[in-house]
């Protein structure tokens, strides 16, 4: 018997065979000892462990395993950091912070490509991406929008300065 | 709540009571299901200081998901997940760290147990349970914590090979070589206790 029919047999004493091939096994078995002997040997075993786990108990009285458990829970809930409930206003300010910075690109972008100087630029400083410069030399115009995250309340976020 | 009501009361309703943060109803879920936690993790750690210690850190981890819980699964199967999943990742961590022995490399490739001669006889046949439970353990703890990690998932989880592949990050056909070996471990293991009587 090779390998895979072997597999076959634990497979179909697992009731995890298709019906069709469930019925191949089971004529399989009709014919061939060695394969009712393994059926046999696996069911045996399978049958050892029922109830193995029974009578298993915790060496610990319940007062001093919960004691455990309620002091690591405790421990827990006073380590992590409280969420604060977000406002309203908050809320939408996370919304409205990015969008009003993506219309402010726009809006530079646009002067730029239909009103602006060649000697324009839009820059982002490295150190910090949510300000956001735009330069316009012919006019000596430049606009600077910075956006903070809006759950950092000390920093509102500052509007647009128009630096001329 | 009080102590009675909570002695008296069915899981669902000590489950409830625990996710609006009582305390003590959760203590009386703890106190019900304590043992059956325990029992999953020594058969998959065969260490009971560690088993003690994954059944805490299980039940700090039910306390903390409490909310996610909606009823699918009876409570205590729900929390014997979190064990189980608890236990396989100290089983990684502890393979990381381990260097595998020639036998243990020889019973990961796998083979052998394609050619080990049937176990005609039962070897169980006739033994007090407890003799029984004592040489089952003895024989579980000769096996390696994957092939070990199969049979306590199929036998006494009773999962099917496909949720065992998801629960071990293996594919079914692993699950079914893993499975097959350590029964047929298993058995030739009984009968070699029977021998030695």
């Amino acid at each position: 018997m090779d390998y895979d029919a072997q597999l076959k047999v634990q497979t179909y004493l697992d009731g995890e065979l298709p019906p069709s091939e469930a019925r191949e096994v089971a004529n399989f078995l009709a014919r061939d000892k060695e394969a009712v002997a393994l059926l046999a040997e696996l069911r045996n075993t399978r049958q050892a462990l029922v109830g193995t786990e029974i009578g298993v108990t915790l060496p610990e009285s319940r007062e001093f395993f919960w004691s455990k458990i309620q002091r690591d829970i405790l421990f827990q809930e006073k380590t992590q950091p409280a969420k604060r409930p977000v406002s309203f206003f908050t809320g939408w300010k996370r919304l409205l912070v990015p969008v009003g910075a993506v219309s402010a690109l726009c809006v530079a972008a646009l002067i730029t490509l239909f009103g602006g100087s060649p000697a324009s630029t839009i820059e982002t400083a490295v150190a910090d991406p949510n300000a956001f410069t735009y330069h316009d030399f012919s006019t000596g115009t430049t606009l600077v929008w910075f956006s903070y995250p809006a759950e950092d309340n000390s920093v509102d976020a500052i509007p647009p300065a128009t630096i001329q | 709540m009080t102590d009675k009501d909570h002695s008296s009361a069915e899981d669902s309703k000590l489950v409830r009571a625990a996710q609006k943060g009582d305390m003590e109803a959760f203590e009386e879920l703890v106190a019900r299901h304590r043992d059956k936690i325990y029992a999953r993790a020594v058969s998959m750690m065969r260490n009971e200081e560690e088993a003690i210690d994954l059944s805490q850190e299980a039940w700090v981890k039910g306390w903390q998901r409490l909310h996610q819980f909606q009823g699918e699964a009876s409570f205590g199967t729900w929390m014997t997940r979190i064990v189980i999943n608890l236990c396989l990742d100290q089983l990684r961590k502890q393979k990381r760290q381990r260097t595998d022995s020639i036998e243990a490399m020889d019973e990961e490739s796998g083979g052998v147990e394609r050619h080990m001669p049937v176990v005609t006889i039962n070897p169980t046949a006739g033994l007090e349970r407890n003799e029984l439970r004592q040489r089952i353990n003895k024989a579980l703890g000769q096996l390696s914590h994957e092939h070990r990690t199969v049979l306590v998932l199929h036998e006494f989880e009773e999962m099917e090979y496909k949720q065992i592949a998801e629960t071990m990050g293996c594919s079914i056909g692993t699950v079914m070589s893993r499975l097959f070996y350590a029964r047929r471990k298993l058995a030739a293991l009984l009968t070699d206790l029977r021998k030695s009587d």
